[in-house]
């Protein structure tokens, strides 16, 4: 018999709590903690892991214009209402979180910030899950509205992005001033990632407070080399380095679904298989890894695919 | 083809171009320098020019404001001759080539920050290591006239008078000068000087000349570096320097680091076009000296000279296109003793150059002589030796073992690459304090003149300061905007140093997002070839006795501020120890002494280059490293209270 040999690691992951209570002084039924983990994925015996990886449904503020067949044919009844949107995921599929993808703000749509204002506050109102909510990815026009975005859900402890190295200090500043929690992205590079956790916290806002976007690939698209930065960073924080001991957030369904294997129809690859299993298979297979690398929250579209990994992370936990 | 006459104002020069050929190149052909720190690539804005008359085509370009479009402002490099055209190159386009006045490099081998016994006194180390034993040696000799009991040969007459004086096996001498000894020894009444030079092992009668010149032999040290040239003109038989003087490497107009010329060498006489710019330079510093000193050329018998891999091929005119693909092997290392005419340079016709042998492609003659010079080599503790400049080298080993690697850093510390950067001379802003609350700035220029930009040791105070005073980011991002110092361009915001109206310029003095960028890898560059070199052979930075700091502005280095930024590893200041251009001192010491030579001849052989780029850590240290002072500041615990 083989003696097991069991790591002892120095340290721990940061636990980010999202959402806020009514007692807390927020909206949400429910806060999810995520993080805290004290060894790596899925090695119970190794050591605590005391937060189960959560998956927040993507709603947007706007159409989507290149969502595939595969995916239109869930969201399409609500989707020009964002507010239903965001109900029937909650009501429909149970959703933990959702995370609000502002892709209406882009300057080639043009999105005000009154109105982003108003859907907010709408959505306050009617949805009682935490909120990730997320730029258009135009660094000045999000400058503009998410610090609006953050003012306005003030006391909601969300978590809002994406700050990167370049374009950090406007949203650093209003998250810190308005409690919410903070996404921080860097292109697949350990070094960036650790700086920009470093830039945000000389501002003052706490490492407890920051969540890392590692920038992911689906699978086939650079999937291995996400995995060995998430698994480099994860080893890292828990070896004793404060300064990246974050937990990840991974938009795995952005990733997938641009990929042809995902979004091709039938009638392009006949060979390929059915649409309907192979896109949310492969979204599936990009997020069962990523949990492997030490993924926290998932963000992500197909409701089936949704369900599979959900039960994937009931079952592991379950040992 | 067709042929166009350009016109240049106000040297009123005009020269033959061909329709299409680039502005920037018409004016070199036309022994006109205008600045083009980025190579020709419409990156770096410098090269403007203001069309008087005639037709150009351009290409867009967002280094030009809309009012000097206006007023007929191009880019020279991005600029095409498409008929006749008259061109008016303003005074800040051009390359300034002027030396160093006495009192600056007074300073550049003294040190302005550090008390002048921190630097080490090259003489001292001479005089107690090699013997003297110059390169070329005059002798004055009186021959005995043969008769018929001693009817041996006029030549071998000559060789028996030298081995009276000096035991020497094999001798050799060129035909031409066999060709007139018999008249030459019989009507200066066999009363001569011979020269004598060491040439590979061998000993060459250099020189045969009428009566006694032995009491005037010189000689002259240069290190070529890939931005500035710098010489001393020595007299070989007192050993005493009788001037230095430095100039910018006139190449710069083809790039500024060795790769981009050794591209331009592969274009049509681009080779051709390197080597006279350098040798023009050399030249020029060689013919100053001659005047200032009253000395006859010809009495000028050897040149040493310590340069990069690449500089020593573009001297020698020797292809240099190896160096810079894989396997990344240079034409030769050691190259023999030639006469200095090969090379076109500029002495006794006869007289010798030497180079001081390089260990690989990107660690040359100028380290192996910096190793020398800094007795790096003698140390029973663990040493670095750190050559910032624009190729960084180090060097890490004792009296034990010795390896090398070398850094791309690129010109930024050299006041090159940067918009308000100059070497460090008259008016450079050299230190600098930055108020961290009203953010007003104190700073001391060279010559106490008024300021015309900023050289290396004052960029990396600035960096330093802007960090303490919260002015910029770890990552090197200008944090605010409002702050009359503080402005938004369009590629991004810049910082003011001096108002124009403190300045000798009608503009401020700033540094930009880019520069801080461009300085942020020069310095990571060098940290993280330092940091693997030093793991790579087992090591950590804690085991290092001493690192000696050697670089065109090595002397000035604040070495606190230096540790802020992150350039130099966070240790007790007592251990850096300035050599100032060490490879100077180097190329002096061989030049003075044979067994110097023999002795960089050793060093060559025995250094192991380590190339970097095979490390797999390498990219990552690199990356760690741009950040200030450094990604992991646990490297750096002292600086980590400071800012």
């Amino acid at each position: 018999m083989i003696k097991q040999h069991l790591e002892n690691w120095s340290s721990e992951i940061n636990t980010v709590t999202i959402g806020a209570t009514k007692e807390e002084g927020g909206s949400c039924r429910y806060n999810i903690k995520i993080g805290g983990e004290k060894t790596l994925p899925f090695l119970f015996k190794e050591g605590s892991l005391p937060c189960k990886p959560v998956i927040a449904y993507e709603v947007w503020d706007t159409v989507p214009s290149d969502w595939p067949q595969e995916l239109v044919r869930f969201y399409k009844d609500v989707w020009t209402n964002p507010i239903d949107w965001a109900e029937k995921v909650v009501k429909e599929y149970h959703a933990d979180l959702i995370c609000l993808k502002l892709a209406g703000i882009h300057p080639e749509i043009g999105k005000t910030p009154d109105e982003i204002a108003k859907l907010l506050g709408e959505i306050l109102r009617k949805i009682d899950v935490p909120l990730i909510i997320i730029g258009c990815g135009d660094d000045q026009k999000d400058n503009l509205v998410l610090p609006i975005c953050s003012q306005v859900t003030k006391g909601q402890r969300c978590l809002i992005g994406e700050v990167t190295q370049d374009n950090y200090r406007t949203l650093t500043a209003s998250v810190l001033a308005d409690g919410h929690n903070i996404i921080a992205q860097s292109p697949i590079d350990i070094n960036i990632a650790k700086q920009l956790n470093i830039l945000i916290s000389d501002m003052g806002l706490p490492l407890e407070r920051i969540v890392i976007d590692p920038t992911v690939g689906a699978l086939g698209y650079g999937l291995e080399y996400t995995y060995s930065i998430m698994e480099r960073l994860r080893l890292a924080g828990l070896n004793g380095d404060k300064v990246i001991a974050s937990p990840f957030i991974c938009f795995v369904g952005q990733e997938t679904w641009r990929a042809k294997e995902a979004k091709a129809e039938d009638s392009e690859f006949p060979q390929w298989g059915k649409a309907s299993r192979r896109g949310p298979l492969w979204e599936m297979i990009t997020a069962v890894t990523l949990l492997q690398a030490g993924a926290d929250i998932l963000v992500m579209r197909h409701p089936e695919a949704i369900r599979k990994v959900k039960e994937y992370i009931e079952l592991a936990y379950s040992v | 083809m067709e042929k166009i006459k350009v016109t240049f104002y106000p040297d009123n020069k005009t020269i033959e171009a061909n329709k299409g050929q680039t502005l920037l190149s018409v004016a070199i052909s036309a022994g006109i320098y205008i600045n083009s720190s980025c190579g020709g690539e419409g990156v770096c804005g410098r090269c403007k020019v203001i069309l008087k008359k005639g037709e150009v085509l351009t290409q867009p370009t967002g280094r030009l404001t809309l009012e000097e479009r206006k007023r007929g402002v191009y880019l020279a490099c991005l600029t095409t001759v498409q008929s006749d055209l008259e061109i008016e190159i303003p005074e800040e386009s051009r390359l300034s080539f002027d030396k160093l006045s006495p009192e600056e490099v007074e300073l550049r081998l003294r040190g302005l920050y550090g008390e002048s016994e921190d630097i080490l006194s090259s003489d001292s180390l001479l005089d107690e290591v090699f013997v003297h034993s110059p390169l070329a040696t005059k002798l004055y000799l009186e021959l005995p006239p043969p008769d018929l009991n001693d009817r041996i040969s006029d030549l071998e007459r000559l060789y028996r008078e030298i081995r009276k004086n000096y035991e020497i096996p094999i001798m050799q001498t060129g035909l031409a000068n066999i060709r007139r000894l018999s008249e030459l020894l019989r009507s200066a009444d066999w009363k001569v000087t011979v020269t004598l030079g060491k040439r590979n092992g061998t000993v060459e009668i250099v020189l045969i000349e009428p009566n006694d010149t032995s009491k005037r032999n010189y000689g002259l040290a240069f290190d070529i570096g890939t931005t500035t040239i710098c010489g001393e003109l020595i007299d070989l038989n007192t050993k005493k320097i009788l001037g230095t003087k430095a100039i910018y490497n006139k190449q710069a107009v083809f790039g500024p680091d060795v790769i981009t010329r050794i591209i331009y060498a592969q274009e049509q006489d681009g080779l051709e076009k390197l080597h006279h710019a350098l040798v023009d330079g050399m030249n020029q510093i060689i013919q100053e000296f001659i005047q200032e000193n009253k000395i006859d050329l010809n009495d000028v018998t050897c040149v040493l000279c310590a340069g990069n891999t690449t500089m020593i091929h573009l001297l020698l005119k020797i292809e240099p296109s190896y160096i810079r693909k894989e396997p990344y092997v240079p034409t030769a290392n050691f190259v023999p003793t030639i006469r200095a005419a090969e090379a076109g340079i500029k002495i006794n016709p006869r007289g010798l150059l030497s180079c001081v042998p390089g260990v690989s492609s990107y660690v040359g003659g100028d380290v192996v002589a910096g190793t020398l010079s800094c007795g790096l080599y003698k140390e029973k503790d663990l040493c670095v030796l750190i050559d910032i400049g624009t190729n960084g080298e180090i060097v890490l080993g004792n009296n034990d073992f010795l390896v090398s690697c070398a850094a791309s850093a690129g010109p930024a510390f050299e006041g090159s690459g940067v918009v308000c950067g100059m070497r460090a001379s008259s008016g450079a802003i050299q230190k600098i304090k930055i108020d961290p609350k009203t953010y007003n700035v104190e700073y001391s220029t060279i010559g106490s003149a008024l300021p015309r930009g900023i050289c290396g040791s004052g960029y990396i105070d600035i960096l330093a300061q802007m960090l303490k005073a919260g002015i910029i980011d770890k990552s090197g991002k200008i944090k605010f905007k409002n702050h009359p110092r503080i402005r938004e361009k369009d590629f991004g915001k810049e910082f003011v140093v001096a108002f124009k109206e403190e300045t000798s310029l009608d503009s401020d003095i700033v540094i930009t997002e880019a520069d801080i960028e461009n300085l942020k890898r020069a310095k990571a560059a060098i940290f993280s070839a330092t940091s693997i070199l030093i793991k790579h052979m087992g090591f950590d930075f804690k085991d290092i006795a001493k690192i000696f700091i050697a670089g065109g502005f090595g002397n000035y280095l604040d070495i606190k501020n230096a540790k802020i930024i992150g350039l130099l590893p966070d240790l007790e200041e007592e251990k850096f120890i300035f050599v100032g251009n060490s490879s100077l001192a180097g190329a002096r010491q061989i030049l003075l002494s044979y067994p110097a030579m023999q002795k960089a001849n050793e060093l060559a052989r025995k250094i192991t280059y380590f190339e970097l780029s095979v490390d797999p850590n390498y990219m990552e240290e690199y990356m760690a490293a741009l950040f200030f002072p450094h990604t992991d500041i646990l490297r750096f615990p002292n600086v980590k209270n400071l800012i």
